[in-house]
Parts: C-alpha cells; sequence; structure tokens
C-alpha cells in the first residue's frame, strides 16, 4: 500500500498535531488508542492521516489505557515501532504496564498531554500524571512548543532504539499550553527523517524463526543484576542525549540545549528552574525585569529522567538564589513543594551559596500569571540579599499574597 | 499466510515434536502444564505463545530453563488480550509493508483468574476487534499458585482459604461459578470459534486447537486443567478426575462454528456429581444437601445441551 508523500512544510499546529505529524515522520507501525482529554488531539489526527493514506499504521481502539498499553507492549516485542498516548487518570489506569515495559526493555513511545488527576479532576494541567511513574525506567521530558513537541517525538524513538539504551519514553508536553495552543511548526520532508531515524532493528524479539522466551520468571539472586541493567541503560541515555542532541540539531536546523535550555542567565543572580510551557512565560517575565535592571534568568530542564544531576548542579553553582517552579502534587515531600523541588535540592547538595526556594504553582491547569513570578522574583531577590531563606516552600496564590 | 493445520485422526497421526520440553517445574500431576504441553504440541513450531501471570509462568517459566521451544512473552495477569493484539496487529503489519510472509498462530495461555476475572475487560476488547488470536483458559478452578484462592469459577462448595468452611459459612464457597464459555459466545458477534475441552480426551482437545488456530479470526477455548494441590487429590489421578467431571455433567464438552453448537461428547450414562467430588478434598466438608444443591445445579446445565438424566437419584 502507497503512502501519500506530503514533503516539507511550515503551518500552525496545536502540539497534539505536531506530535502526530513527528508519529508520522517516523513511520510508526502500531497506534493503540484510548480517549481522554487533552491527548486525543494526537490519535484523532492521526485516524485522520490514516484514512487519508497519509500513513500506514494498525491503528487499535483499547478498551481503557491499561489495554493501549498492552497492545504496545506486545507490538514492540514483535519488532514493531509502537505509538501510544494519554493524560492525566489514564495514565495512571495503565500504571501498571510502566515497569514491565521498562523491564522488557521494549522502546516503545507514550506522548503525555498533562492532566490533573482526581480530583481536582478539571481538564487543567500537571505534571502529575506523568511524574508519578518518574521512577518506572522510562526516559522523560517535556516539550515547551508545539515544534519541540514534533522534534521530541522524532529523537525520542533515536534515543530509546538506540542499542546502548533501548528504553521507552515519556514525551511530555503541558495539556492545553500547548496541546491545544496553535504555534508555527516546520514539518520535516520524510525522507530527511528516514535517514536520521532508520527502521528498528530491535536485539530480541518474538519470531517463530529464531525462538526466544522474553521476561521469564527470575529468582531472588537474579534481582539485582536485572535491576542493575536498567540503571546501566540509564547511564548510556546520559552519554547518548548530548551527542543525538547535536546530531539532531544538524541534521534539521534546530539549536536544542542538550539538557538546560537556559535564558539571560549569564549575569543573573536570581534564577527559576521549571519544565515544560510555563518556562515561556518566566522568559517573558525575565525579559521584563532586565529592561528595569533586575538581573533574572529562566533555567528549563528538557529532561527529567534522566535527571541532569551534574549539569544542573554546575549551572546553579553560579546563582545567589534559585526558584522551582513545581506543577505537581507531592504531599508530604521532604522540602513541602513538589517533586522538582526535591530534585534540584538533592542535586545541589552541598551548594552552600545557592539558596533554593520551592513555588507549588499553577496546579488544577492554572496560569501561572506574570504577576505571580514577578512576585516571586522579589521572594528570590530577598534571599539573594541576605542569604538566608525565610520560608522554602510557597504554594501560590496561598502562601504568596498579591 | 496462514498456515492451515490438518485434523489428527486417531493417536497414531498425533504430532511427534513437543513444543513444551524440560524446564519446566509445576506439580506432579499438574493439570495445566499437562494441557499446556497439548496446546502447544497441537499448534506447532509457526506460533508465539503468550503467558500471562498465573501457574504457567511462576512455575512453568523460570529464567534460564524456561521449556518453551516456541516464541514464549510474559504478559501480566491482567493483559493477555492485548499483548496478543499487539503481536498479531505487527505481523498484520510487516506483511502490509515489507511482505514478511509469515503469520504465526498468536495464542494466550490464560488461567481462569486472568481470562474470566482481573483480565476479562482485555479478553473482551481483543474479541472485539477481531484480532486473529486464539485465548486458551486452562481453568484449574482457583488462584492456584498464590496458594489455592477462589476464582470465578470455583465451584460452590469447594474449599479455598479464602472460602474456609465454619460453622458459620458450613458450605465454604457460597457463590456460584462464572459460565465464561457462554459469557465470550454470547456478545462477541466477531468470535469465529468457541470450545470446550478436557485433557481426558486429548485428541478431541488437540484438534480444537488447530479449529482455533485456523479460525483467521478470534477464537476462545476453555479448558478444564484438574489441580491435586488445590483440589486436594493424588497426582496419580488427574486424568480420571478430568474424566469424572465429563462423566457426571460438572464440565460440558462442545464447541460452537459458525454460530452452531454442537455437542462434542454425551457420556451415556451420566454419573451423580457426588461420585466426582467425594474423590477431592475441597469438598470433603460439604453435607447432603450441598450435594443435592451441586447435582440440581449439574442437572440444569446438562438438560440446557440435552444430556442424559442421571439415574438413579443422587442421594
Amino acid at each position: 500500500m502507497a503512502v501519500k508523500t506530503i514533503g516539507a512544510f511550515k503551518r500552525l499546529l496545536t502540539g497534539c498535531g505536531a506530535v502526530a505529524h513527528g508519529v508520522r515522520l517516523s513511520d510508526v507501525d502500531v497506534i493503540s488508542t484510548y480517549p481522554i482529554r487533552p491527548y486525543t488531539g494526537i490519535m484523532s489526527e492521526l485516524a485522520r492521516m490514516i484514512a487519508d493514506g497519509e500513513l500506514v499504521a494498525e491503528y487499535l481502539h483499547a478498551a481503557g489505557e491499561h489495554d493501549q498499553l498492552s497492545v504496545v507492549y506486545g507490538a514492540c516485542a514483535a519488532g514493531a515501532r509502537a505509538f501510544t498516548g494519554s493524560s492525566g487518570v489514564g495514565v495512571t489506569y495503565a500504571g501498571e504496564l510502566y515497569s514491565p515495559i521498562s523491564g522488557e526493555r521494549l522502546p516503545l513511545q507514550m506522548a503525555i498531554a498533562d492532566r490533573t488527576l482526581d480530583p481536582p479532576g478539571d481538564f487543567g494541567e500537571e505534571h502529575t500524571d506523568a511524574l508519578t511513574f518518574r521512577n518506572q525506567g522510562w526516559i522523560m521530558g517535556w516539550a515547551s512548543t508545539p515544534q519541540e513537541a514534533l522534534d521530541n517525538t522524532i529523537f525520542l524513538y533515536r534515543l530509546g532504539e538506540d542499542p546502548r539504551v533501548v528504553l521507552p519514553q515519556f514525551n511530555c508536553q503541558d495539556g492545553y499550553f500547548v496541546s491545544h495552543i496553535a504555534d508555527e511548526v516546520e514539518v520535516y520532508d520524510e525522507k530527511r527523517v528516514k535517514e536520521w531515524l532508520p527502521p528498528f532493528k530491535p536485539l530480541h524479539k518474538l519470531d517463530p524463526r529464531a525462538p526466544e522466551s522474553l521476561g521469564p520468571q527470575i529468582s531472588p539472586p537474579s534481582g539485582p543484576a536485572m535491576q542493575h541493567q536498567r540503571k546501566l541503560a540509564f547511564e548510556n541515555v546520559r552519554k547518548a542525549i548530548p551527542e543525538l542532541t547535536e546530531s539532531f540539531n544538524k541534521a534539521f536546523g534546530r539549536h536544542y540545549a542538550n539538557w538546560l535550555d537556559e535564558y539571560m542567565t549569564d549575569d543573573a543572580e536570581v534564577v527559576f528552574v521549571v519544565s515544560g510551557a510555563h518556562a515561556l512565560t518566566a522568559q517573558t517575565v525575565a525579559k521584563k525585569l532586565r529592561h528595569l535592571g533586575e538581573k533574572v534568568g529562566v533555567i528549563r530542564l528538557r529532561w527529567v529522567r534522566p535527571f541532569p544531576t551534574l549539569e544542573l548542579r554546575e549551572s546553579l553553582s553560579r546563582f545567589k538564589a534559585v526558584g522551582v517552579i513545581d506543577t505537581n502534587v507531592d504531599f508530604g515531600c521532604p522540602v513541602g513543594a513538589g517533586v522538582l523541588t526535591s530534585e534540584v535540592r538533592a542535586a545541589c547538595f552541598g551548594l552552600e551559596k545557592t539558596k533554593i526556594v520551592g513555588f507549588v504553582a499553577g496546579l488544577g491547569g492554572e496560569v501561572v500569571s506574570r504577576e505571580e513570578f514577578y512576585h516571586m522574583t522579589h521572594k528570590l531577590q530577598v534571599v539573594a540579599r541576605t542569604g538566608k531563606v525565610e520560608k522554602e516552600a510557597y504554594w501560590l496564590p496561598f502562601d504568596l499574597k498579591m | 499466510m496462514a498456515q492451515i493445520l490438518e485434523e489428527i485422526k486417531g493417536i497414531k497421526n498425533v504430532p511427534q515434536d513437543q513444543m513444551m520440553v524440560p524446564g519446566h517445574r509445576t506439580c506432579a500431576g499438574c493439570g495445566p502444564a499437562l494441557v499446556y504441553k497439548l496446546v502447544a504440541q497441537a499448534a506447532g513450531p509457526n506460533s508465539i505463545f503468550i503467558g500471562p501471570t498465573g501457574c504457567m509462568y511462576v512455575a512453568n517459566t523460570s529464567y534460564g530453563c524456561t521449556p518453551w521451544k516456541i516464541p514464549w512473552i510474559h504478559a501480566q495477569i491482567t493483559n493477555g488480550g492485548g499483548v496478543a493484539a499487539g503481536i498479531e496487529a505487527a505481523y498484520k503489519m510487516f506483511e502490509k509493508k515489507r511482505g514478511d510472509g509469515i503469520k504465526p498462530n498468536v495464542i494466550v495461555m490464560w488461567g481462569d483468574g486472568g481470562a474470566t476475572d482481573i483480565g476479562l475487560t482485555s479478553l473482551s476488547g481483543a474479541i472485539y476487534r477481531n484480532h486473529d488470536v486464539l485465548f486458551v483458559c486452562y481453568d484449574n478452578e482457583s488462584y492456584a499458585n498464590t496458594g489455592v484462592q477462589t476464582s470465578p469459577t470455583t465451584p460452590y462448595g469447594a474449599w479455598t482459604t479464602f472460602t474456609p468452611s465454619g460453622p458459620a459459612i458450613p458450605e465454604g464457597k457460597v457463590l456460584w461459578p462464572k459460565d465464561n464459555p457462554k459469557l465470550v459466545a454470547g456478545g462477541h458477534p466477531n468470535l469465529r470459534y468457541l470450545a470446550t475441552a478436557s485433557p481426558a480426551f486429548a485428541i478431541d482437545l488437540m484438534n480444537k486447537v488447530r479449529k482455533g488456530c485456523n479460525a483467521q479470526g478470534p477464537a476462545y477455548i476453555h479448558l478444564h486443567a484438574p489441580c491435586p494441590k488445590g483440589w486436594n487429590f493424588p497426582a496419580k489421578d488427574t486424568i480420571e478426575m478430568a474424566k469424572l467431571a465429563v462423566d457426571t455433567g460438572m464440565y460440558l464438552l462442545y464447541e460452537i462454528e459458525n454460530g452452531q453448537m454442537k455437542v462434542t461428547y454425551k457420556p451415556r450414562k451420566r454419573r451423580p456429581v457426588a461420585d466426582y467430588m467425594r474423590l477431592q478434598g475441597r469438598f470433603s466438608h460439604l453435607q447432603p444437601e450441598h450435594f443435592a444443591k451441586m447435582q440440581e445445579w449439574a442437572d440444569k446445565r446438562a438438560q440446557e445441551l440435552g444430556l442424559p438424566a442421571v439415574l438413579p437419584p443422587t442421594e
């Protein structure tokens, strides 16, 4: 069956639309779907592409997210390039499958357009859904624009399928702020992508011509070695990301940082650490404050797993005060903010001069406003000037009255 | 092209190639291991097996010594249907995109806890979507590898560690079992083939597996798999127990092909259920009124299929 060639073009696309084009360009074989807002747009766009002959792929209507992840588990084990996705409680409903998929070393991809869990269960976004599974052996990173969402789709397949790595990938984007807002996106020519992303060649697969048993039960003495292999694979991801980012930038004319997207940090006194689309608001605020002579910078984490520990530690050692934006909940966590604050503090353990403050903001899909960023900046400036942390974690808006 | 598996006519024509070879380590007399061997032997080398968690994973598929000569993959107890669907879809796409030229039998070997309880959504979803997959439920009537707990197919009156008998609940299990073949047959218009089978009728079992593989669409086979450990009977009596289940009408053998139901074995005389139940420790606490209730249940089911009545009336 011939595939209709689309060629390269530039067009306004939402984050969902952009990922769908990333999937098309990655020549995915098997897709499993189940509807939930806000990621659904990816799957309806893929359905359209298949109906219009732009993509040839098996498109399965799963019986739920658990079934979705099961389908791609089987497909990838048979040697197919497989794609699935979800949001919010859909991500948690599939929870049983994440460890088996990374444990079987199946490099499939799951797009997540974040949504709050229940409650509040509104349609708004929080990173809680994806971050809940940060320890399951999946590569995890956030796109901040539709363009980056498309690029990450292609990039993550190449990274995950790299023989040194062989791990599944969470391709995350903020629900609504990226998934539903259109931006100009450069969609590449099929051939150019094919050259950079060769067909998936699994090391092990289910094939009657060469039988193998995948996933037999191990006994406790084999446990440490098996878990250790996933740890080693993650160390290889650390090596592969800089190499492949350079190669990707060269092939597609982009300028992605390996780990930390730094904005106006050169002589900054205080910086924000953030992942995903709220970084763009932070950047706008930083630029505005620069006009007023305030030295504010922004560091956006491109990847959360593996966590850029050394890179972040080195970078943050330059600043007096760091504000970490947590758009997630982690009730009862060490610092009293969210996941990122705890992790940034762990990465910076022992850095005496760098004071770290956590800000829980934008919960339930609320915007993190410019006004809030101004107020947070002010708090950080006080910390930078006095060298004293009055309060380690702020829940917005309650702890930061405007 | 799908390979068509021919009918096995008589014991002399049973394929000699074993697909389940030494390496397994189930209990002596294990019914599930016996039926698994027969299913794999009937399906042959052009097959991929999916093994959701259950006895045949925990006791039968150990790292470093798995008994499988065919490709085998572990699935969760919850998701045999989805995993099989993904494998089938992948092979369909390989054929479409690059003409791979092979079409393996995709077979799920699921325990009753998986196929009738926690994985029912996954089973139903895959049959609904019309995947060319054979779903086999090996029914040992309990969650056995976890130490024998009740499942939806555990019979009324059976002792399990979750349904002990005591002064307040003398019969142990009080619920009546779920009829999974009926459930599967009743609501899935895409289902091509359905059968029940028993290791006491080995060639019939193997031919039903072959029909399931040849069905070119979803097929479901429910296999009776007596469990010496969970049912508490001597390990040498597994086949005898399977035969008695059929002869008493506790287990019914039939198939549904192209929507037509056919009873594939009718005992000439149906024996009272007590003849079967009295040989198993799991029923040893039952009183005559409990046996009578069970007889009534078996009679009703046998009548539906047109099996002979039990004479003389039971105790």
